[in-house]
């Protein structure tokens, strides 16, 4: 496919073809047909962004400052910070593994079965949100089915400290999108390994766990390790299912901003907002880039 | 480095099924030590189950497997000690080409300047020598296969299994490399068991070609051979082009093919008095037409194949096609609208009542 | 060939069922319990239904999916393909701005457009379509993207120009249909985020239906639950009809060769 790609291009770029004359101006004519969208970006994407980026530096008197971004990492929203960071890695660590292990025992199963929990994986990965709280706060809180049939089986769920509303409640139920997460976005991963590899390991006398230690975990460690990364940026910044859970008080970096946006923001705290909100695309940045980064190094072509 | 004796395998009674479809039915094959046989038959004729299952990576349901006189069934792959070919995608991708070559002596426990020093000689060995440090997606197709020949060869093997790994290169690829497995397979002397559904190739490249169809080996015996005395109907279809010429049998017991007869061979003890004579395109010869006999036709198209030429030429007398190969030099006599008479120069022809 | 399921992999097969299949049928079981807890029943779906603004708020979510796909189409479709085009030449940074809102996280970029734009927002819930745009941009594009690399884009333009077509009519009659499965994934994306939403819809302060849900949930949670598993069962059912769907021809062959 990717020498027909560039066959097309080349064609373009000796001017053949009816399209030529868009180019006949010169970069900035070839833009044009681009203004809608990127007029579009502008407004939408590129202003919001900017003025939150500007605004973070700033005092309440509009002056540069560093000090919103001080108060970041101070007293309740450091405390925060570190929350957020501890349950988005313990919650993509579990969803990764699990995953994992799940993809890979549906790729035996049969091509509908696999059709099927992709399908479902994918509801179950995109619409979390609000539902998926309600759903556990049904199932898993006091008075809900699964609660009660534990107490039956002789495990009181609340007779410690857990609660659904803690942090640890809320790793849980993220998993319930997580995991989906993986199986989706790691069975490609898995679809490509070649049953000739497993073939040519033991017929050139590799063991099992030769062919595991030497091909198998060295060709889907990229996958994994990015497929990893993506879970930690997608529990960092999910919002939905926590506010929903514990209407907003859980010590969560997206809570916390989402108090600030809603209004009651104590005065001097107005551009603290815009601070905390820059930091979190700031960890998301750069989980992204070392994402990208591990794919383009990454040994295995497609 | 060379593995000059070689070892004979046997495949004996091997059936298997798979649900309802029999893959292999008491399946029957000898090959000499240092021989290469070809496997060919349309595909899911059991010719590549046969390659797994001498392979250990498929289990029969019953039969022998004798490697040097010795039954190794039971044995798991990868303690079969034989080096395969996969038809393609088999290369380690996170691996360079040497540490590919290297794999199976690495499992071994081979030293690791034994490894190196083997590799690069394999690798020289297919004409590599400049690729040793890239990844498998840097070769291209015929590169990767190459290399893929050498490391099933480094753990110097007791067979060599080769499933159809030329199918998925060019053409032009094709025929240069098939002549380098050759070439190599000569040169180390393992015994080999290579699997095609290309005839030509089957025929360019082995000691004994095996004719298979739904799990039965047909014929196994010299290409020539193959070619020439086809032992039954479906060989000689399978193999080459065919005429179906329509044909009698007189009571001389000879075929009578278009007013001519021709010697023919019973090998399917027919009892049929009629039927279908399968004469080979380059067993026909055309003549100026002199009076009216049946065989007299009419050329209808010509197509240039380079040193041959195939002519189509319409019967008169029944309106068949018959397909005739000459010396393109001769073909020029032939111009298409030409009255032909055709005449079968054969002794022993095949009849498919 | 299909390898056989060793007792690892139903082991895991079955852990996974059971944690995902376990909360939804506790959650149906919740939402058919009776104001007591003792008997069971539809009442508090008849509870939702008898509710003000759960038509009014599903019917809003409806149009707001409507608009935010049309939206998407109209200013992705025309781009990519001028990408595919005339204006390869930009087609790495488009690419790249694209994927900007996927390392945006929503809530950031709630509250970026919360103080940006304060007047905007304010007049109808629609203009929120125009946010999901951004936010749908990663996928859509990326759909959009692989569809129009799987055609011979150039040749079908040619051959629609030099058959007489204005650039409007070869887009409609012939680029479009060409690519029809990857713009219904588009249509399809931006639907499925538009329906569900609900970070940008609270903090903007409108009411969309997954918003209106946990409005309920303050006053009835058996209610909310009872909402909770129709959205996600009823979605479920959607998307596994139309992936699985009939069996085809060419499912489940074994094939050897």
């Amino acid at each position: 496919m990717s020498h027909v790609v560039a066959e097309r291009t080349n064609a373009l770029n000796k001017g053949a073809g009816p399209l030529s004359y868009i180019r006949r101006g010169g970069a900035l004519v070839s833009l044009l047909p681009l203004i809608p969208f990127l007029a579009f970006i502008g407004y939408f994407l590129a202003f919001p962004l900017a003025f939150i980026v500007r605004d973070s530096f700033l005092d309440n008197d509009k002056h540069f400052t560093l000090h919103n971004f001080a108060l970041c990492f101070q007293g309740v929203y450091g405390h925060s910070f570190l929350v957020s960071v501890r349950l988005s890695v313990i919650s993509a660590f579990i969803g990764a593994v699990a995953g994992a292990f799940i993809a890979h025992s549906i790729m035996r199963t049969g091509q509908r079965t696999r059709r099927a929990v992709a399908a479902t994986s994918s509801v179950l990965a995109n619409t979390g949100g609000v539902p998926l709280a309600f759903m556990f706060i049904a199932s898993f809180g006091a008075q809900g089915l699964v609660t009660k049939l534990l107490k039956f089986l002789g495990w009181d769920l609340y007779g410690g400290s857990f609660t659904l509303f803690s942090a640890a409640g809320v790793t849980f139920v993220y998993c319930f999108f997580q995991i989906p997460l993986m199986v989706l976005i790691f069975s490609p991963a898995l679809e490509n390994m070649k049953p000739e590899w497993r073939e040519a390991s033991d017929s050139l006398g590799g063991t099992p766990f030769t062919y595991f230690r030497r091909i198998a975990i060295p060709v889907l460690f990229p996958a994994f390790l990015s497929t990893s990364l993506l879970l930690f940026a997608n529990a960092f910044s999910a919002y939905a299912t926590a506010r929903a859970m514990t209407s907003g008080t859980l010590p969560l970096m997206p809570l916390l901003i989402g108090n600030l946006v809603d209004g009651n923001v104590i005065a001097n705290e107005k551009h603290l907002g815009h601070a905390l909100a820059v930091c979190m695309i700031g960890v998301s940045v750069i989980v992204m880039t070392i994402y990208a980064l591990v794919l383009r190094y990454s040994k295995v072509k497609k | 480095m060379s593995n000059q004796h070689g070892i004979s395998v046997n495949l004996q009674g091997v059936t298997k099924t798979y649900g309802t479809v029999v893959a292999l039915n008491n399946f029957n094959l000898d090959i000499a030590p240092g021989e290469l046989v070809a496997l060919l038959g349309p595909s899911g004729c059991g010719k590549t189950t046969a390659l797994r299952i001498l392979a250990g990576l498929d289990t029969q349901h019953s039969g022998q497997i004798l490697v040097d006189g010795k039954d190794i069934v039971g044995v798991p792959a990868n303690k079969r000690n034989m080096g395969m070919v996969f038809q393609a995608y088999s290369l380690f991708p996170t691996m360079t080409v040497l540490e590919n070559i290297a794999y199976g002596m690495r499992v071994r426990h081979i030293s690791k300047e034994k490894q190196v020093a083997r590799a690069n000689e394999l690798l020289e060995l297919v004409g590599l020598q400049e690729t040793g440090k890239r990844l498998s997606h840097q070769l291209s197709g015929g590169q990767q296969q190459r290399v893929a020949l050498a490391r099933a060869l480094a753990i110097e093997p007791s067979v060599l299994l080769l499933d159809e790994p030329l199918s998925a290169l060019d053409a032009q690829v094709r025929t240069q490399l098939r002549d380098e497995i050759k070439r190599i397979q000569t040169e180390v002397g393992t015994t080999t068991l290579f699997v095609t559904h290309d005839q030509e190739e089957a025929m360019a490249i082995a000691d004994r070609v095996g004719v298979m169809r739904h799990g039965v080996l047909e014929q196994c015996a010299s290409p020539q051979a193959v070619y020439l005395n086809p032992i039954n109907v479906s060989v000689a279809k399978f193999v080459g082009a065919m005429n179906l010429l329509p044909a009698v049998v007189t009571t001389n017991n000879e075929l009578e093919i278009y007013g001519q007869s021709v010697g023919w061979r019973n090998p399917d003890g027919l009892t049929a008095r009629s039927g279908r004579a399968l004469v080979r395109p380059e067993q026909l010869l055309l003549g100026s037409p002199t009076t009216d006999r049946p065989a007299n036709a009419i050329v209808t198209n010509q197509t240039f194949l380079g040193p041959l030429t195939r002519i189509s030429a319409k019967v008169m007398s029944d309106g068949n096609t018959l397909h005739v190969e000459m010396p393109s030099i001769e073909a020029s006599d032939y111009p298409i609208g030409k009255n032909v008479v055709v005449t079968i120069q054969a002794t022993s022809v095949l009849l498919d009542a | 060939m299909k390898r056989r399921l060793s007792a690892g992999n139903y082991l895991v097969l079955l852990c996974a069922f059971a944690f995902f299949v376990v909360p939804m049928i506790a959650a149906i079981e919740f939402s058919l319990r009776g104001d007591q807890g003792t008997t069971h029943g539809l009442s508090n779906y008849r509870w939702i239904l008898a509710q003000e603004g759960f038509g009014a708020n599903l019917f809003t979510s409806a149009r707001l999916a409507a608009i935010t796909a049309i939206l998407v189409l109209l200013l992705m479709v025309p781009t990519i393909v001028y990408l595919h085009l005339g204006g390869a030449r930009w087609k790495r940074i488009i690419e790249f701005i694209c994927l900007v809102p996927l390392v945006v996280p929503v809530i950031s970029y709630a509250m970026g457009v919360a103080t940006a734009m304060p007047i905007f927002l304010q007049s109808t819930v629609y203009e929120l379509s125009f946010l999901y745009v951004i936010v749908t941009m990663p996928y859509t594009y990326r759909a959009l993207d692989v569809g129009l690399s799987s055609i011979p884009l150039l040749t079908l333009v040619e051959a629609s120009k030099s058959a007489g077509a204005t650039m409007r009519q070869t887009l409609v009659l012939v680029v479009m249909p060409s690519i029809r499965s990857a713009i219904n994934g588009a249509i399809f994306l931006s639907v499925a985020l538009a329906l569900g939403e609900f970070t940008l819809a609270v903090l903007l302060h409108w009411d969309t239906f997954p918003t209106w849900i946990n409005n309920v949930a303050q006053s009835n949670v058996l209610g909310a639950v009872s909402l909770s598993v129709f959205s996600l069962v009823g979605a479920w059912l959607v998307v596994l009809v139309v992936a699985v769907g009939p069996k085809s021809k060419h499912s489940d062959q074994n094939q050897e060769a």
